[in-house]
């Protein structure tokens, strides 16, 4: 029941109304069980086209009797003798959809025998349609059965695209905060414009069009949501490429970190492993056993020594070989590293685009420095441009937002600890060192870019503010391998394992993985309490 | 700048404690006189409505007060021989809603062997179209609703096998928007209820991987309003449902840190009716069997430990899940 405000009434009103409503009842009670006497019978006939139709005015989510309507509708099409008053029944049972929709413009069942009935009858008028869907668009502009509808009709009859793009336009500037029109737009946008050469979303001229339009949208109204989502959209509308990020040999295992989720069948295809110039062609498994991953790993049986020769061979999206090479990091443990950015490319005018509406951002939040809006878009805008550049002042940025916008304190927070780690991770990745430490005073709340340290021995986590969250990541550590003596022996003992919080029961469960996967996580199985949420009174066993 | 948001304004006087006991009243009663006039005008949902009621009865440990004789036998007379599919009420056709309505109740009564298991089986492969997707029955419409309904009512029988999942996937990511949410079919508007069935469907698939967690997040808890309700897409009044379809989203993306709590829980708690119990849609509305169950779900996700806990993907009670050994993937953060 949605949007049903509840009335106090006298005692005798409530007692008339209750008198209608059992009349209301018994009525309604007695014509349903005619429509099912009837249908039980076999008699699909007018009567019974009638009695579901009277019902369905005032109900018409009753789904039943939709079907019941179909199925004589069915019967009379392949009846010769209807053959000339078919199209009569079909517009007749549009007129009874358009009525049900008046009533409730937002019943499934209604929109769906519109459907049905066009793609039933031989003669589809899809013009009609169409206004119908603009006459119902003006009434609520955001229903989306209606927008839904349109798109079915679109299909249909297949006018230009441009058309559809241009009634967007139309629909956005009667009002800006229509996002169902700004939706639309982006579906029509990558189809209208797609950047074919360059493989970005969107061709450069109207990427930069509509980020101008954009802006002016959500400049109108600043508060007004609508128009930020979208312009969010185009800022990330970027090229988007898989990396390799770190290669790992240890004396027991191999084990790769990609950027972002891969599948073995990429693996497999794309990644290439030589040990002292011979080839390796390891079953190569993930590190959580699901089909896609950021770490895959193979127990290999070469032994490993000192002064081998070992490299690795990536086949990237743009054709190019990417050879790395794996140096002795420790004494038995040979890592490689790949590429690394977080920052995103744009074209050149798009690029100075950016920079004027960063200009443009900065005057408004000069006048309203408190517009989570505009705070949030120039603070997006600068990452977006140079993140190294601009790295303090979007953090500073982002510190304010949590006092302006306390209702997402926990999204600034993280959001806070990705870009601090990927600013941190510049520098971590031209070390050679196998330790993974937070190198700036704020405290983070999350593990970002977890695969990038995989190949780390030791790992500080302590003194943040991580909640138990995260521990089902720390998977993606499978070089970590600092711990006190218990520990250790714990190890020896059951040589793989992951501990796991589940993270809906209340309990923590201790997980045994019985795979390639030996996870160390030993400074936090001796030292839990820096898990901001983490309560354990009994003692862990392993 | 003239604009207003649209939400709500929560009154002093509104219930700021959980009234458990009349909720556990109010769905005991709901129901009982069958010639009362609401009941009888929803029969055509009344697979669901037993699944609202039963789960919230569950996650308040009070399903005892639930008829569950009746209710098994009301199920089994409720499926189709045929099509092997069930329908919301006798009289009524099967539909794929309901049969997961029914399968959700019985799982939670431990009664799967109340039905012709293989009959459901059947009944949802045979909707699954060739392009993955699944109609909601015979008839033919198409939406990822069917598509969660599919993948759940499968997976608590243990026969996820029977359907093509890499298919099934395919489809719900062919309905991922600009903003990373998703709609009801390929091209549809994102909606919070629709982000939940999707985001569940990976889920149960073990595919979250290949969702747009950050960006999809954001926009959920972007839902948030000054009243600390959510609604289900930008520029929308509040409304307790998305309490659930948000905020369970967000726990399958592990991010439920990402919107206010406390103001979450205010709101959810205003929305009770503080003489019948139930809870409504906002605050002062009529309420109803499934704003009661997702009030309660919602507060269980927020770690209100008078209720039961609730898993995120199948809004069920944690215990089931686990009787099941049904792990339902959430995602690494």
């Amino acid at each position: 029941m949605h949007g049903r405000v509840k009335v106090r009434t006298s005692e005798e009103e409530k007692a008339r109304k209750e008198k209608e409503r059992q009349e209301k009842l018994k009525i309604f009670k007695n014509v349903m069980q005619k429509i099912q006497f009837k249908r039980n019978e076999g008699e699909l006939d007018q009567e019974l086209l009638e009695l579901t139709g009277n019902v369905l005015t005032s109900n018409p989510d009753i789904y039943t009797l939709w079907n019941i309507r179909r199925e004589i509708i069915i019967i009379y099409k392949k009846d010769v003798k209807m053959k000339e008053n078919m199209s009569k029944l079909y517009d007749s049972e549009l007129q009874l959809t358009e009525y049900c929709l008046k009533i409730n413009p937002k019943s499934y069942g209604s929109w769906h025998q519109r459907e049905w009935v066009l793609t039933m009858r031989p003669d589809p008028d899809w013009k009609t349609e169409l206004s119908l869907c603009n006459k119902y668009l003006k009434l609520d502009e955001r229903n989306f059965h209606t927008w839904d509808y349109r798109r079915f009709v679109i299909n249909q009859c297949q006018p230009a695209l441009k058309e559809e793009f241009d009634f967007t336009t139309e629909k956005l500037f009667d009002n800006f905060s229509n996002y169902s029109a700004w939706h639309y737009r982006s579906k029509m946008l990558v189809k209208l414009y797609p950047d074919v050469e360059g493989g970005r979303p969107i061709e450069d001229s109207h990427h930069k069009h509509e980020l101008k339009m954009v802006q002016s949208a959500a400049f109108t109204d600043p508060d007004d949501t609508s128009a930020w989502f979208y312009q969010r959209w185009l800022l990330g509308a970027v090229k988007n490429s898989v990396d390799l990020v770190v290669s790992s040999v240890t004396t027991s295992k191999s084990f790769l970190t990609f950027s972002q989720y891969v599948s073995k069948e990429f693996v497999k295809s794309k990644v290439q492993i030589f040990i002292n110039k011979t080839l390796v062609t390891p079953d190569w498994s993930s590190c959580t056993g699901n089909h896609y991953d950021k770490l895959w790993l193979f127990k290999h049986n070469v032994s490993i020594e000192a002064g081998m020769d070992i490299k690795v061979e990536f086949d990237k999206e743009n054709g190019q070989k990417q050879i790395v090479s794996c140096v002795p990091a420790e004494t038995l443990t040979y890592v490689g590293k790949g590429n690394i950015n977080f920052q995103k490319y744009y074209s050149e005018p798009v690029l100075k685009e950016l920079k004027d509406q960063l200009e443009s951002c900065r005057q408004l939040l000069a006048m309203e420095p408190d517009n989570k809006w505009t705070l949030l878009t120039t603070t997006i805008f600068l990452n977006c441009i140079d993140a190294k550049l601009y790295h303090n002042e979007v953090i500073d940025n982002l510190k304010t937002l949590q006092s302006i916008d306390k209702l997402r304190t926990g999204y600034y927070e993280d959001l806070k600890t990705r870009w601090c780690i990927e600013n941190q991770l510049y520098r971590d990745y031209e070390s050679n060192d196998l330790v993974y430490r937070v190198s700036f005073d704020d405290k983070i709340t999350c593990l970002p870019h977890l695969q990038y340290y995989s190949h780390c021995e030791k790992v500080d986590l302590t003194n943040q503010n991580l909640t138990t969250k995260v521990l089902p990541s720390l998977i993606l550590l499978q070089n970590c391998k600092v711990g006190d003596k218990g520990v250790r022996q714990a190890r020896c003992e059951c040589r793989s394992f992951v501990l796991c919080l589940h993270p809906y029961s209340r309990l923590p469960v201790f997980a045994l993985y019985d795979t390639l996967c030996s996870l160390l996580i030993c400074d936090l199985l001796t030292n839990f309490a820096f898990f901001t949420d983490f309560e354990c009174d009994y003692d862990l066993v392993l | 700048m003239s604009f207003n948001v649209k939400d709500v304004i929560l009154k002093e006087d509104r219930p700021k404690t959980l009234l458990l006991q009349k909720h556990s009243d109010y769905l005991a009663t709901y129901g009982q006189n069958k010639d009362d006039y609401e009941f009888c005008m929803t029969e055509y949902l009344r697979m669901s409505g037993i699944y609202w009621s039963l789960t919230a009865m569950e996650l308040m440990d009070q399903s005892s007060r639930m008829p569950k004789e009746e209710i098994i036998e009301f199920i089994t007379s409720c499926q189709d021989k045929e099509s092997g599919g069930i329908s919301a009420s006798i009289g009524h056709d099967p539909h794929m809603l309901y049969t997961l309505s029914a399968v959700q109740v019985l799982a939670m009564y431990d009664r799967l062997d109340a039905i012709d298991v293989d009959g459901v089986v059947r009944y949802i492969l045979s909707l699954q179209q060739e392009d993955g997707s699944f109609f909601g029955d015979m008839w033919g419409e198409v939406d990822t609703r069917f598509s969660f309904c599919a993948v759940m009512a499968l997976s608590l029988l243990h026969r996820l096998d029977a359907i093509n999942i890499n298919k099934t996937v395919d489809f719900v990511l062919s309905c991922m928007n600009f903003d990373s949410g998703f709609g009801s079919k390929p091209g549809s508007e994102s909606h919070a209820g629709l982000i939940y069935c999707c985001v569940g469907t990976l889920s149960i698939c073990n595919r979250m991987d290949a969702l747009r967690a950050d960006e999809l997040a954001w926009w959920l808890c972007e839902r948030q309003l000054p009243s600390g309700g959510l609604n289900g897409r930008p520029e929308k009044l509040p409304d307790l449902c998305y309490s659930w379809w948000v905020m369970s989203s967000l726990s399958m993306l592990n991010r439920i840190h990402w919107v206010d709590k406390k103001s979450l829980e205010q709101f959810i708690l205003a929305c009770q009716d503080s003489e019948t119990g139930g809870f409504s849609d906002r605050p002062g509305d009529i309420p109803d069997p499934f704003h009661t169950l997702f009030g309660l779900a919602g507060l269980s996700l927020l770690g209100d430990t008078s209720i039961k806990s609730v898993n995120p993907t199948y809004c069920m009670p944690q215990e089931t899940i686990d009787k099941l050994k049904l792990q339902p993937q959430v995602l690494h953060i």
